[in-house]
Formats: C-alpha cells, structure tokens, sequence
C-alpha cells in the first residue's frame, strides 16, 4: 500500500492533448464534474439521512467510485440499457435518473421509483431503460444475455451495460453469461468495478489471477483494464468498448480500479482495511479531486464556478429531501399489489 | 378467605351436572358434609354436601343451571368473614358495556393486588394469563400449587370428550340435539354426520312445540336421565343381536321358603322377604354356574366378570333408575332383601349415590306387579343379558307322571341375551338352573 | 377431435404460438438437432430456424437469466429445463430475480416468460433426474406454477403461459408423455389460476396433480361400480391455487384427500388442507382430512423401489376406501 502519496495527475498539456483527441468539450466535462459532484452529494446525505435514523434498510454507497458512473455514461447513449448492482446509485445518477424519485425510494415512499418496494438496493426505472439494481451479487450478469439477445433478435442499435463488482466476477454465472454472450456475438458492455473488497474480502484474496478482465481472454471477449478513478481514462475505454459493440462486435470487458470510502453496508466497521488505506484514497486518489485539478489547471472552470457548481448539486440534493420527505407512504392496503402483472 | 364451594365431579367422565334443587338458600349456616344441594348427573341425582363449616354465601347458579364440574357454584364464610371478602367473580356483575374496551383495560394486573397470594403464584398467574380471584386458595395465601390445580382443574372442564367430525358438530348445533346423545358410528364412536342426521330424524329439529306434524302435543324436553336411558337402548338394541328365551316356572317351594321366612322375619321386627329377593339370590346362584351370562362384550374380547352385581330396575317418577346390589351371590336372602327396600327407597327420593348405579353385571326387569304375565326386556349394556320376571299367576298345571292336575303358582322368566356372547344353549341351561332352584329352593338355601 | 400425446400436445402449442406471435422463442439445452432430451421440441428446428430455437451450453442458471432478460426487453422466451431438478441450478434467477421484478421494481417490470421442466418419477431416472419441486416453487409468489395432467390441458395451458405476463414455471411430467387425448387443432387457452373438476362425486374430493390425477380417476371409475363416487379435482394451476374450488367440493363431499408425487413433508397438500381446515368449510369435514405423498426419501432407482416411493393406484384406492368407509 502506498503512503500518502498524491496521485500525479500530469501536466497541463498531456490533458488537454488527451480531451482534444477525444473530442470532449468544455461543456461535456463540466456536466462531467456536476454529474460526479451530484453523486457525492447523495451518497453523503444517504449518509447523514441513515445517521438521523430516515432510513429503514440497508445502503450501499459509492462515494469514491464517482468516476465510473460518469465515465460510463459519457460514452453510452441515454438509451442503451442498464444492468446495475447493489451500489448502483452514482450510476443511475449519471444516467439521468430522476433525483427526487430516486430520494423518495430511498426513504421508502410511494412517489419512488418503485413504489417504496425496493428501496436503495433495487432502484430501477424502465422508462429510462434501467433495468435496475440487483441484490443478488453476479445476478444482473446472466440477465445481460437475454437483454443482449434480445437487442440482437429485434436487430436494434442499443447496447445493453452490465455493471457488477470484483466479488461478483467469481460466481459462476459469471463464467455461463461470459461464454453465451460471446458465443452468440451479443451486443453486452460488461463493466466490472472493482473496488478491491467484496464485502470484507480483499479482491487478493479472492481471485487466483488479477486482472479480473483477463479472465474475457478465456471467451475471446476484448478487454481493457483500467483507472477507475481517472474519469477520463474510464471514458477513453468505454468509447473504445461501446464502438465495438455497436459495430456488431459482440461483447467487451472493462475493469476500473476505484475505492469505496464507506463499508460495505451500514454495519460494516471496516475492520478489513486499515484506516490510512481509506484516508490514502481519500486524500491522494480521490476522483473527483484529481478532475477539478484538471479543470482549474486547464482554465475550464475557476475555483468559484467549481464551488457553485458543487452548492447547486448539493442544492439538488437537498431539494430531493425535502420531496421525499413530504411525500406519503405506500398505503398499505396496497400490500399485495404488483406481485402478478 | 372464603372457602369456594365447588361442582364436585362423581364419575369418571362427567362434565356436568344440573342443580335440581338447593336445600339451603343464601345466608344459611351450613355444617361440614351437610347436604346444601341436590344435583343430577346423566345417571343419578345426588345430594352435595357443604365443603365446610359456615355460613353460604355468593351462590352463582340457581335450581335448573348446568354447571361444569370443578366451577365454583358457590362460597362458605368463616367465622368473621362478611360478603366483602368474596373474590369479585361472584360479586353481582354490572351490565356488560357494549363498547370494546381499551387494550389497556385488558390488561389484568390491577386485580391481582386484591388477592392475597405469593409472588410467584402472582408471576406464575400472570404468565399463564389466569384471572388470581378465581383461583381457590388451599392455605391462608394462593399459593404456586393452587395455581397449577387451577389450571389443570380448567383444562378438564374445558375438554371435550366426544369425539366427532366438524361437520357432526355443525349439525348437531343446527338440529339442537346434544352431541353426547348420539351413538358414534365412526372409528373409536366417533360421531359424525350422518350420525346425527338419524338421530335427527325421529324428533323434529327445531324449538319445542305444541305442533308436531300438526298435530298437538305436549313437549316435554329430555331430562339428562331419559336421553341416557334413551340412547343407551337405542344403543343397546342396535349393536347386541337380542335373543329371548322364556321358561315357566312353578312357584310353589319359593312361596312356601317365602312364608317359613316371612313368619321368622316378623318375629324379629323385620320387613317381609319380596319375592323379588328370593329371585336374586337364585339367580346370583344361576349366575356363578353360568359365567358367560355374567359377561360383557368388548368387541375383541369377553370379560367374565368375576363379582355377581345385579341391577333391579325400579320405577321412579322419572323414568327408570338400576340401582345395583353388589356382591349378591355372598349374600343371604334376608340380606338381600334388606339392601333392596334400602336402595329402593333412595331410588324414589331421588338420593341414590353414584355407586348405588354402577358396575352391574346382569338385570332383572319385574313387572309382574301390573299383572304383566311375559315380556322381553333390553339388554343394559354392557351387561350381556337381562331376566324379565311375569306375574304369578295361580293356574291348573299338570304336576306328575300321572298326569295330575292341580293349581299352581306359575310366573314366566324370558331372558334377553346378547348373541354375541351368549349361545341360545347358554342360555338355556341358564334357565334350566333357575327353574331348578326357584323349584327347590330349600337346595341352596339351607 | 384428433387424438394426440402429451408431448405434441405441448409441441403443437410452441408451433402455433411461435406461428401466431414473432416474439415467441425457445432456448434450452439439446433443443434442436436433438430435437430436446425427449424428443418435444423435434422438427422445431428446421421450421424455425436457429434464431428462433436456441440451442445453450448447459448454463441452466444463464438460460434462466436469459430467458428473464429478452423478456424485460418484451420477448416471450420459452425455456427448456431438461429435467425439473436442474431447476435448482437456475432457482437464483427464478425465485430471487423472475419471480420478484414485478414487485420489488414497484410494477414497473414484467417478466413474460415460461420455463418448461419435466418432472417427476417412473422412468428409471433415480435420485437427481426425477424429482417433484412443484411445492418449493410454489413458496415463490410472483411465479406461477402450471401443472397439466391431460393433453388438453397440456396445450391450453402452454398457450395462457406464454402470452401470461409473469413468469411460469411450466411443470411437465415424463410419464404423462406418451398418455393421449383429445385435443383441439385450434387456438384454445385454459385460463390460469383455475382448478377442474375432473371427474365429479358426492362421497370424497381428492385433490391430485399431473401423473397422480390419471391414477386417481381409474380408482374412481372402480369404485364407482361399487357405489363410491369420488370427486376428482385438478388444480391445474398450483401457484396461484384455486382454494375456492377445493373448498366448495369439500363443503359438498365432507371428505378430502390430497394426492400428489411430490414428498410429503412441506409438500402442497398440506396447502390444500390447511387451507380447507382453516376455513368455513371446516364445519363440514366429516371426517380426518388426509393427504398420501411421495416418500420422503430421493427417488431410488430400482423399479420396485421407485414404485413404492410414490403413491400407487392400490394406495389412493385403499386410502379413498378408508375415508368413505368410516374406518379412519
């Protein structure tokens, strides 16, 4: 583990170069920065809201992983399809999901996404084509094929992303959905977010060989593996992985390397990772720190239109609250609805 | 603390009894065993006596009432003690209020401190949700024991003890007939629907009324002693193939025994030896000879029964009661006699002790007072065979091998006997034996 | 009316909805070339070409996931289970993920898919190939259970289960396979959810499943000769049950006996009879409500052995006999 050593961001120039031959404009990277700002926002107010005893269940934030909600969502369309895991708020975030809603199945009320059944571990909306979060580790991944199969059969142009952990990379639905959607060419985004702990376990610990992507090599998938905290980086992979997919390609496979800053679950007491681990990622890696140093650097935002960028996602969020706050509860003579369509 | 006077249970399989009648009223001074009330059973009606010395008090049921077994009818107060110190149960109760009470209200605890009791008699109270005020106390406190009788004593009376089906039990609450009235056909008696449904039949369902099938009638409802009688001859006719066999049998030695006896008895002061008792002691004779006719049926097995208990159906104002002589072929005539006048007399006032019913092992129906010459009686179950007894009748009989005539006391005997049990030739030579020692009776007598 | 199998009755289903309906399409393991491990699938092949009849690696939980899948995108997949105990392997799709998205996305998904698995014993298959789990789908609400035990009601119900918009665990039993009847060439649906009286009496309602209603109807027509007239009630449907039928049968036999293959301990009967027990129609049971079960022990492989572990005509017979006759 390295020791309080500041990430190197590059010069100036190599960034610039880069965003240029990416085509990204100011604009995109500005909204970049809102998107990732809106979702740390969220999660710490889970956070705050969870603390004030507002929240029934269990929460699992990803505050830390910012960058590969945004990366992602930069390079997909808005409707190509979702497959998300339990972590899943920063990604629905960045893929336009409706905040208040979002907040309101949080909280568990019946203006949510999904009528206060969910709540934070099963956000979906289908509107937007998010198939929704799963709780079952590795339980979205199967489902991508049959999305993937679908968009082939209805010779549509969408792509299905399937988002999932390090942990879920060793259930062994991973190996069958791996080996169907190559074998039949399906137009899948498998994006493995490796935050180096399943639950407790470290990723180390778990798998035999790391990279997790290489493991595509064995289906003839194309991967990439890469800096999960670097949105750029994780944007330049994607549009790499979303072009071949929707050439007719089939499947690709994209690690990211990121770090969540709060345990697993609400119970979690990080007894696994020793506290200059978190605070090293903190301080010297954190994504949405090392963005705005870029934008500040490049002259694209100066520091008090970073700062009112940062209060209007906050604003955002705290706009969602109140909404969520002052809508109803599910009547609970509607108990047994929406158990048959 | 007052003494609860309780329903006593007589018999094994009671759940009930009816007050007839009490013999003292609210404010009475009762001594310990005194009669306080008459009750009647399914089988007898019975005298209770008073639980303890004192004055009673808080009767709760009233002449008529049912009452389960082991429920406190009423209270005993010692010396010193006033109506205060009745637990509230049997307090006058205020008219039940119509609303639903708050669940804070159902909460029992503030009761409990009115009670004098033990801490753990309280918890356990408490635990078990058992009201403390009801719960007789053996010693100066309610005690842990007293508690755990209370409960036993409540699952008793709660238990239902016939068995049948749900849907006999919903015709049964439809037609109004009383489940214990019907003969079970099902495994182990089970009752069930159909069982009921016939039981039905005769009797229309429905309230008591002056029409029945449109014609009028008095309805007189069955006391618990006529459904008894009632359904166990129902019972008795249907499940033991009856064969009856008849003999004539001269009474002229029996009547001769009956006066040397009779003159001896009203030299002591005694009362006059029946003809009734003469026969019992033939028979209890007959019976130790002819074991099977001393027998009951068990379905699978036969029980000889090894004492000789010999029911005497006798009329009473309400039907017929067999008080039952015990032990009759260790009797004597004359102590034969005595017992019998004795449980006679019970019978008509209505005072006849649970035992003075039980474990009879043969009957004998005599209806030879009203001139009846021969009938054939019901077997009582679960004796296997029952001796109906004619008048006497004084008529010519051929007496010798001469053919020589001459007038005789004769009276019938026809005994009613289980097939199942008894051959035709058991019985038969059952008979033979009494005609020979009615015949001769000086052979066992002396 | 022309006579059919059990097997093409399904067959003839597929074909004419895949025929009827474009988004109709089937996947599963051996299902082409091979024509599926018992040969239901044969031809489907060649009509429909390999866009419509997938053939998988053996993945029973990804042919699940996929089938869950296309159908959230407004597919009607048809899957193939080769045996009903492979259901296990895929249970995480269908119990966790097909069975809950309707409801736990707030009604906002829906899941119109079928999942065909042959159950059941009798062929020799022994512990892992012939398995009853019809009762541990059916403690998964959101699934529907589907169980036919005639041709007819084979097709009928295939034809409701694939334009269903929920999931449907279509239980299919081998030896009902080759059994033939009667069956419309046309379109015809049998509603789900509805129970059939399959053969009517006034003395006892048994309620039995697929193999176990054939058997239960030959010992009625026997005991009919002898005055006994069993009322044979076919649920059809397992998950949602049609309780209401049930209950009105009993409430008119007073007698009820509940027969099925599957093991008894957990099994549905106890379903049946505490749902019968618990109701009104209590007051008209007159007489101890029973059920007869598989076993509870894997199903061996010996025949004799096989046989004795599932109830067997004598059985029903022998148990029906007992109810009526008052000796239990």
């Amino acid at each position: 583990m390295s020791k309080g050593q500041e990430k190197d961001i590059g010069s100036r120039e190599q960034f610039e170069e880069r965003v240029k031959q990416l085509g990204l404009s100011d604009d995109t990277l500005i909204g970049v920065y809102r998107t990732m700002c809106t979702v740390r926002h969220f999660e710490y107010m889970a956070d705050k809201l969870y603390a004030a005893g507002k929240v029934h269940g269990t929460m699992h934030l990803s505050a830390g992983q910012e960058a590969v909600a945004a990366g992602i969502s930069m390079a997909v369309c808005p409707d190509d399809y979702l497959i998300n895991h339990h972590r899943g708020h920063g990604h629905f975030i960045a893929k336009g999901a409706d905040i208040n809603l979002m907040m309101a199945e949080f909280l568990g009320k019946d203006t949510g996404y999904n009528h206060g059944r969910g709540g934070s571990m099963h956000i979906a909306d289908f509107q937007s084509n998010n198939l929704g979060a799963n709780g079952i580790v590795g339980g979205g991944i199967p489902q991508a094929v049959g999305v993937g199969l679908a968009l082939k059969m209805q010779k549509r142009k969408e792509i299905c992303v399937c988002i999932f952990g390090d942990g879920a990379a060793n259930e062994g639905v991973f190996h069958e959905a791996m080996n169907m959607v190559a074998l039949w060419k399906l137009p899948v985004l498998y994006v493995c977010e490796n935050n180096k702990y399943g639950m407790s376990m470290d990723v180390e610990r778990a798998s035999a060989k790391l990279p997790l992507a290489q493991r595509a090599d064995a289906y003839g998938i194309p991967w990439a593996c890469v800096d999960g905290n670097d949105v750029v980086e994780v944007y330049d992979a994607m549009k790499t992985a979303v072009e071949h997919i929707r050439s007719g390609n089939g499947p690709y496979f994209v690690e990211a390397i990121t770090y969540r800053y709060f345990g697993h679950s609400k119970s979690d007491r990080n007894l696994y990772r020793p506290k200059e681990e978190i605070e090293d990622w903190k301080q010297n890696r954190d994504p949405i720190m090392r963005f705005t140093k870029h934008l500040l650097q490049s002259e694209i935002l100066d520091e008090g239109q970073a700062q009112e960028i940062d209060a209007q996602a906050e604003q955002v969020i705290v706009k969602a609250v109140e909404f969520a706050e002052a809508s109803p509860e599910p009547d609970v003579s509607t108990l047994m609805e929406y158990v048959y369509a | 603390m007052p003494v609860p006077f309780i329903m006593p249970k007589f018999d094994m399989d009671q759940e009930k009894a009816t007050i007839i009648s009490w013999c003292k009223k609210e404010g009475d001074f009762v001594k310990f065993e005194e009669s306080v009330l008459t009750v009647e059973t399914e089988k007898v009606a019975i005298d209770v006596p008073a639980p303890a010395t004192g004055t009673l008090a808080g009767i709760l049921y009233k002449d008529g009432d049912e009452v389960p077994v082991t429920k406190v009818i009423a209270y005993i107060l010692k010396e010193g003690e006033s109506l205060g110190d009745l637990p509230n149960a049997s307090l006058p109760t205020p008219p039940s209020k119509p609303q639903v009470a708050p669940v804070s209200q159902l909460v029992p605890a503030p009761q409990i401190a009115s009670v004098t009791a033990t801490p753990i008699a309280i918890r356990m109270a408490k635990e078990e949700g058992v009201d403390l005020s009801k719960v007789p106390a053996s010693g100066d406190r309610i005690t842990r024991e007293d508690v755990e009788s209370y409960i036993a004593s409540q699952k008793t009376a709660g238990r239902v003890t016939v068995p049948a089906t749900p849907a006999a039990r919903r015709v049964a609450r439809e037609s109004g007939i009383p489940l214990e009235t019907v003969a079970g056909s099902g495994p182990r008696g089970r009752v069930q629907s159909v069982d009921v449904l016939s039981a039905a039949k005769p009797v229309p369902a429905g309230s008591p009324t002056a029409q029945v099938n449109g014609r009028e009638a008095e309805i007189v409802p069955l006391t618990s002693i006529r459904r008894t009688i009632a359904e166990r001859m129902q019972k008795s006719f249907q499940e033991s193939p009856h064969i009856a066999l008849t003999v004539e049998v001269d009474m002229k030695e029996a009547e001769n025994v009956r006066k040397r006896f009779n003159m001896q008895a009203e030299k002591l002061g005694q009362p006059k030896i029946t003809v009734t008792a003469l026969m019992i002691k033939v028979v209890a004779w007959a019976l130790v000879r002819n074991p099977y006719i001393n027998a009951s049926f068990n379905g699978d097995s036969i029980s000889l029964w090894k004492d000789v208990n010999i029911g005497v159906a006798t009329a009473v104002s309400q039907g017929l009661v067999v008080p039952v002589l015990k032990g009759a072929d260790h009797l004597g005539v004359s102590e034969i006699n005595m017992q019998l006048i004795a449980l006679a007399e019970r019978a008509r006032e209505n005072k006849l002790k649970l035992d003075d019913v039980q474990g009879g092992t043969f009957t004998i129906s005599n209806l030879g007072m009203f001139g009846i010459r021969q009938f054939r009686a019901v077997i009582n179950p679960p004796e296997s065979a029952i001796l109906a007894v004619g008048s006497v009748v004084r008529k010519p009989v051929v007496v010798d091998e001469q053919d020589r005539v001459e007038v005789r006391p004769m009276t019938s005997l026809t005994i009613s006997a289980d097939h199942r049990v008894i051959d035709g030739i058991v019985a038969a030579r059952f008979l033979s034996d009494l005609v020979i020692g009615l015949e001769s009776p000086s052979m066992l007598l002396y | 009316m022309p006579e059919i199998t059990y097997l093409e009755a399904i067959r003839q289903a597929l074909w004419q909805e895949m025929k009827r309906d474009e988004r109709v399409f089937l996947l599963g393991e051996d299902i082409g070339r091979y024509g599926g491990a018992f040969g239901l699938t044969h031809g489907m092949l060649d009509e429909f070409g390999e866009e419509r009849v997938l053939e998988t690696p053996i993945s029973e939980a990804t042919i699940v996931a996929t089938a869950i899948g296309a159908a959230l995108l407004g597919m009607r997949p048809v899957a193939e289970l080769m045996f009903m105990d492979f259901v296990l392997l895929s249970l995480d799709q269908l119990a966790n993920q097909a069975a809950k998205m309707h409801f736990m996305f707030g009604g906002r998904a829906t899941v119109p898919m079928v999942v065909r698995m042959p159950g059941g014993s009798g062929s020799g298959a022994a512990s892992q190939h012939s398995q009853s789990l019809e009762s541990v789908l059916m403690q998964f609400p959101g699934l529907i259970v589907v169980n036919p035990s005639t041709p007819y009601d084979a097709k009928g119900l295939m034809l409701s289960a694939i334009r269903n918009p929920n999931p449907v665990c279509f239980v299919e039993h081998k030896v009902l396979y080759k059994t033939k009847g009667e069956v419309p060439e046309g379109d015809y649906t049998i509603p789900i959810g509805v129970a059939e009286i399959k053969r009517p009496g006034r003395d006892i309602t048994v309620v039995a499943n697929n193999v176990m209603v054939m058997k239960t109807l030959n010992v009625a027509e026997k005991l009919s000769k002898e005055g006994i007239e069993v009322e044979v009630i076919d649920p059809r449907t397992l998950l949602p049950l049609d309780t209401e039928a049930i209950l009105k049968s009993v409430a008119r036999t007073g007698r009820l006996l509940v027969v099925h293959e599957a093991c008894q301990t957990g099994g549905w009967a106890g379903e049946v009879i505490a749902s019968v027990v618990g109701s009104p129609v209590f007051d008209y049971i007159d007489a101890p409500v029973r059920r007869l079960a598989g076993k509870d022990i894997p199903i061996p492989y010996n025949r004799g052995l096989e046989k004795s572990a599932i109830p067997q005509e004598a059985d029903i017979e022998q148990e029906i006999r007992a109810l009526v006759e008052g000796r239990i």
